[in-house]
């Protein structure tokens, strides 16, 4: 474009208008991270949990959830230094992280109030964990997020009535369908569109 | 009834409603983003933006990043306004041929 006072036909103006937005669909940027980050890291934390449950019986296994505190920090920093670099800022990106902060608050009000009562913490965190992952899906178009949040739901059901044992081991198990395999997707999807 | 001539001038031309566009499906966008997606040279797009803001289309605010200046721009309400009718005046003189 050299001439910003080029005057244009009405139908070149509609063409202009719908290129230019086309051109700012909602930026998916290196979102993976989180999930691949948050999918390790609860992984790690509920396998930590079950081999200390299983076979040492410490009563006080669940404290090892105590790492996913310096865990929020990291995520936070890694979006706020790659939220400053980025070129442009849609508003689907705001819903989008001002749904996983929502649900960040949601999360640790739930651990204030379960206290105590930390075997029922598992259904209800993987519900609510449905519930961005879901929507995240959507506000980005990716599908495998969909399906990933409705696998949450599926196995706060199985956690909640399936006995101690099972219960113990769907977190981890959920952290592969619901983050991390839609996570290295989504991760693959990016590196493929930069190429 | 719409005629060709009522659409806004301001906005009717190439490189001003492209960069119009952009923000108005945006919240910020820099100006190397703008520059990039419109192929304009830095010096046009200067002069366009400029046109904009002194018409209180858009805001613009400039910082530094990592020791480099970084231009940042948003639509106001008044540039939606603005575009919003532009679009309407222009699908209404499309409708009438």
């Amino acid at each position: 474009m050299e001439n910003g006072e080029k005057i244009m036909t009405g139908e070149e103006s509609f063409r202009l208008i719908t290129e230019m937005i086309n051109r700012t669909k909602v930026n998916i940027r290196n979102s993976s991270f989180h999930y691949l980050f948050w999918g390790w890291l609860i992984l790690a934390c509920s396998l930590a949990e079950y081999i200390l449950w299983k076979f040492i019986g410490a009563g006080s296994h669940w404290y090892v959830w105590f790492l996913s505190i310096p865990g929020v920090f990291v995520s936070m920093i890694y979006g706020y230094r790659t939220g400053k670099k980025e070129r442009f800022h849609t508003y689907a990106d705001n819903i989008y992280v001002w749904t996983w902060m929502a649900f960040l608050i949601a999360a640790a009000v739930l651990f204030i109030i379960s206290s105590g009562r930390m075997q029922f913490v598992a259904p209800l965190i993987l519900t609510l964990a449905a519930v961005p992952t879901f929507l995240s899906g959507f506000i980005i178009k990716f599908r495998p997020l969909i399906f990933g949040g409705i696998t949450f739901w599926i196995f706060a059901l199985i956690a909640r009535f399936a006995g101690n044992e099972i219960s113990a081991l769907t977190v981890p198990v959920a952290m592969l369908t619901g983050y991390l395999l839609p996570g290295y997707m989504l991760k693959r999807k990016v590196d493929h569109e930069k190429v | 009834m719409k005629r060709y001539k009522d659409l806004d001038p301001l906005l009717h031309s190439q490189l001003r409603l492209a960069v119009m566009s952009i923000l108005i499906s945006v919240e910020t966008a820099d100006f190397t983003f703008i520059r990039e997606q419109t192929g304009a040279t830095a010096g046009n797009l200067s002069i366009q933006i400029g046109k904009l803001k002194e018409a209180g289309y858009i805001e613009v605010t400039k910082k530094f990043r990592d020791n480099y200046p970084q231009t940042k721009c948003r639509i106001t309400e008044l540039g939606r306004e603005r575009f919003n009718e532009y679009v309407s005046a222009l699908k209404d003189y499309l409708n009438q041929r």
